[in-house]
């Protein structure tokens, strides 16, 4: 429709009042399925396939699909995150496991099924935002509708008579609306009506674009840290470092698009672990406070750090978080051989069995000397009934029970081992029966095999550094999706029409006001409205008293020139919340 | 006119999205297991004139003396990560024993990288396997950290072959062969 001509003869007023009433888009909806009927039958098939594709019911089927699936993942044990659980978890279901794994369910978040909806809601979300993009701009360019003929059929609509002439009547109503920041229009010069249409309210499509592109920024952030993230376990005994290389790290499990090179240069320090308990009372034994005392480089060259590592009280370097998730105690051995040469010196993890009273246990291999031992570590000893028990998990009153071995370990045949596992194939028992140590103390083994000493103890933790840069973009865009949602939910988009025409006595004019809103979901618009039209007709009152001499009310006020008093720029306090919009 | 334009739109984001679904697709379902390639024996040469210039370092050996890499500059040098807590390191041993006995004479000089380990441990077994070079004592993986940019070693063993001029002329990832590493060490004393 074009706005070249706009004769006094009226032009069709239904096709006028649809102008003012067409969607609060740019143009018209292309009309579905509107590929005329000589398209390809499969062209319109993809068409349909894509249109269902984009469509919001689909997108909103496929977020669902997205919270359904990620519910497996956080109930069953999860391949990537503990493989110990998942075999665990074989162990106690035989019948079922192999099923849920074969339906991807021990690793949801690389499962074929779940890429598929994560990548189809993907695509959704972009076929969406796309047009969407073009379609705000579109509006965005175009100017609000022509006033239509009869304001009296709008939804809302008053009128007044006014003693200003037409014109000037139009004129202040434009300051008014202007003020308050809606987009006007005014007729063509030389048409001979006098009108201004007035509209508001775009960003609630921008909020709405806004949270579908934080959504689709959302899964962005989430396949980053998927693609580009690391998580790894370590497990540091007190007084060593390691540097973060991969071949450092007990536990490496890489996103896809990671490579060894790719670890953050840092080193690190246990200098001391200190693990406090509840000594006295109902919940003796409870541990009352973690506290790894670390030291650290963020890069070879750069100022060493320290930082007590606490329960959820990570470590930040380099981007990367180190966690504190596990502790033990590693008694520290020195082992000699039979020729009278030290086999073996270190500080050996053992693992919590028990992680109320701490009893642990632990290997120590001395493949050099021939030596083997199984030992159960109890950080405060009591004997029961001969028994070693632990009735404290400090480390009040350390002692190690030893089984010894000699014989071959097969340590070089090639094949790993667990260095918590002792393999006896092949091995011969030292003594009939368990041997207790405590700190200091050395036992001789018999048939002059070597010696064993308990040192002295040693706490280890054990420690899960995380690198997620999705995280960050994650929340930052969660928080746009948020206030995108909450524009396009308050903001509504808004036209005020206002027509003044000169009164049947011949001066003055009758003025009137039409209002119209699409989406009114949280109301309001009639309140809106109905200040508005009260403003219009008070600045207009003002605009008649304020000129104390020449402006004669007659007098065009066509030049554009503000209103002199009546100030339509300041609104009322409070009466229009969404005066930004 | 819009309506052409619409289709035009429609039609690009199509394209664009089933592309950006195909690529991720692959990446993620032509992911093996993380740890995959550790299991993989391999080697890795450069040619001359692409060889990474392996980075310098001074250390403490397991027996307490000052070893730098800049010292060893004229000479090939066999570089082995290792710990006597690892059985594959264990094995290869003494192949790498033999090798620096052979190629003691042709310039070649073998250097060990003790990770994650004690020097009581490590020189208990250097003494029972025979080891007549010296080790640097690397608990904490430092040396292997500052290789990683130009010879990542993702695990232990792994042997690294850096030529006269103070390059890497290649890697052997896992277990060394004897011939894997004369054929390596051969091509490493070309340099030009």
């Amino acid at each position: 429709m074009t706005d070249v001509h706009a004769p006094k003869s009226g032009p069709e007023p239904a096709a006028e009042q649809d102008a003012a009433t067409r969607p609060f888009g740019t143009h018209p909806e292309v009309a579905d399925g509107g590929t005329g009927g000589n398209a390809q039958p499969e062209a319109g098939w993809l068409r349909w396939g894509w249109r269902q594709l984009t469509s919001m019911r689909t997108a909103l089927i496929l977020l669902f699909l997205l919270a359904l699936g990620s519910i497996p993942g956080s109930v069953l044990p999860q391949q990537g995150t503990d493989p110990g659980a998942v075999d665990q978890y074989y162990a106690s279901h035989p019948a079922i496991a192999p099923w849920l794994n074969r339906l991807g369910l021990f690793n949801v978040f690389a499962s074929p099924w779940f890429a598929a909806i994560y990548l189809l809601l993907f695509a959704s979300l972009v076929g969406c935002v796309v047009p969407r993009t073009f379609k705000l701009v579109g509006s965005a360019r175009t100017p609000p509708p022509r006033a239509p003929r009869n304001l009296g059929r709008l939804p809302h609509s008053s009128s007044y008579a006014s003693a200003l002439s037409p014109e000037a009547a139009v004129e202040g109503a434009a300051a008014v609306l202007g003020g308050q920041r809606f987009r006007l229009r005014r007729p063509d010069a030389g048409s001979g009506e006098h009108w201004v249409s007035a509209e508001k309210g775009y960003l609630r499509e921008v909020g709405n674009l806004l949270f579908h592109l934080a959504l689709l920024g959302v899964l962005l952030s989430i396949a980053a840290g998927g693609l580009f993230g690391y998580k790894a376990d370590k497990l540091l005994v007190e007084g060593q470092s390691f540097a973060d290389t991969r071949s450092a790290l007990d536990e490496f499990n890489p996103g896809r698009l990671v490579s060894g090179s790719d670890l953050a240069p840092f080193t690190m320090t246990l200098n001391k672990f200190t693990a406090s308990y509840i000594e006295s009372g109902e919940s003796r034994g409870q541990p009352s406070n973690f506290d790894a005392d670390v030291s650290y480089t963020a890069s070879p060259g750069a100022t060493p750090g320290t930082y007590h590592i606490r329960i959820n009280d990570p470590l930040s370097v380099d981007s990367l978080k180190v966690y504190l998730i596990g502790h033990g105690y590693a008694p520290e051995f020195k082992v000699t051989g039979a020729n009278g040469q030290v086999a073996y010196q270190e500080a050996t993890p053992f693992i919590p069995a028990n992680t109320g009273t701490f009893l642990s246990d632990g290997v120590v291999k001395a493949p050099d000397a021939s030596l083997g031992f199984m030992g159960v570590f109890v950080p405060t000893a009591i004997s029961v009934g001969g028994t070693l028990e632990s009735i404290f998990p400090a480390a009040d009153a350390p002692a190690v029970s030893l089984i010894g071995y000699s014989g071959n370990l097969d340590m070089n045949g090639g094949a790993s081992q667990s260095v918590y596992q002792l393999d006896t194939t092949g091995m011969t028992e030292v003594s009939g029966s368990p041997h207790l140590l405590v700190p200091g103390q050395t036992w001789q083994l018999p048939g002059g095999k070597g010696s064993i000493t308990f040192v002295g103890v040693k706490q280890w933790v054990s420690l899960a550094i995380t690198y997620d840069p999705g995280q960050l973009p994650a929340l930052a865009c969660g928080i746009l999706a948020l206030a995108g949602l909450l524009l396009s939910f308050f903001v509504r988009r808004r036209r005020v029409f206002v027509r003044a025409v000169t009164a049947a006595s011949g001066t003055g004019s009758v003025v009137t006001v039409g209002g119209l809103t699409r989406s009114d979901a949280s109301g309001g618009f009639e309140e809106e409205f109905a200040e508005l039209a009260a403003e219009i007709a008070e600045a207009e009152s003002a605009a008649l008293l304020e000129p104390a001499e020449p402006a004669a009310p007659a007098e065009p006020l066509g030049s554009g020139k503000p209103e002199p008093g009546g100030n339509p720029e300041s609104p009322k306090p409070g009466s229009n919340p969404e005066s930004g919009a | 006119m819009f309506r052409a334009k619409r289709r035009t739109v429609v039609t690009v984001t199509a394209v664009l999205a089933v592309l950006l679904a195909g690529a991720l697709a692959v990446t993620f379902l032509t992911q093996g297991k993380g740890n995959a390639s550790d299991g993989g024996n391999g080697t890795v040469e450069y040619q001359p004139g692409h060889r990474p210039l392996a980075p310098d370092f001074t250390a403490t050996s397991l027996t307490g003396t000052t070893i730098s890499l800049s010292s060893y500059r004229g000479k090939t040098v066999v570089l082995n990560f290792w710990g006597s807590w690892c059985p594959p390191c264990r094995q290869e041993a003494p192949t790498l024993a033999v090798l620096a006995q052979q190629y003691r004479s042709q310039g070649v000089a073998f250097l060990g990288d003790d990770v994650g380990d004690t020097p009581s441990n490590a020189l208990a077994f250097t003494r029972s396997a025979g080891i007549g070079y010296p080790s640097i004592s690397d608990p904490g993986y430092l040396i292997v950290q500052k290789f990683s940019q130009v010879a990542p070693v993702s695990d232990t063993p792994t042997t690294v072959v850096i030529d006269k001029t103070g390059h890497v002329a290649g890697m052997v990832l896992g277990e060394v062969s004897y011939g894997e590493m004369t054929t390596l060490l051969r091509n490493a004393a070309v340099t030009q």
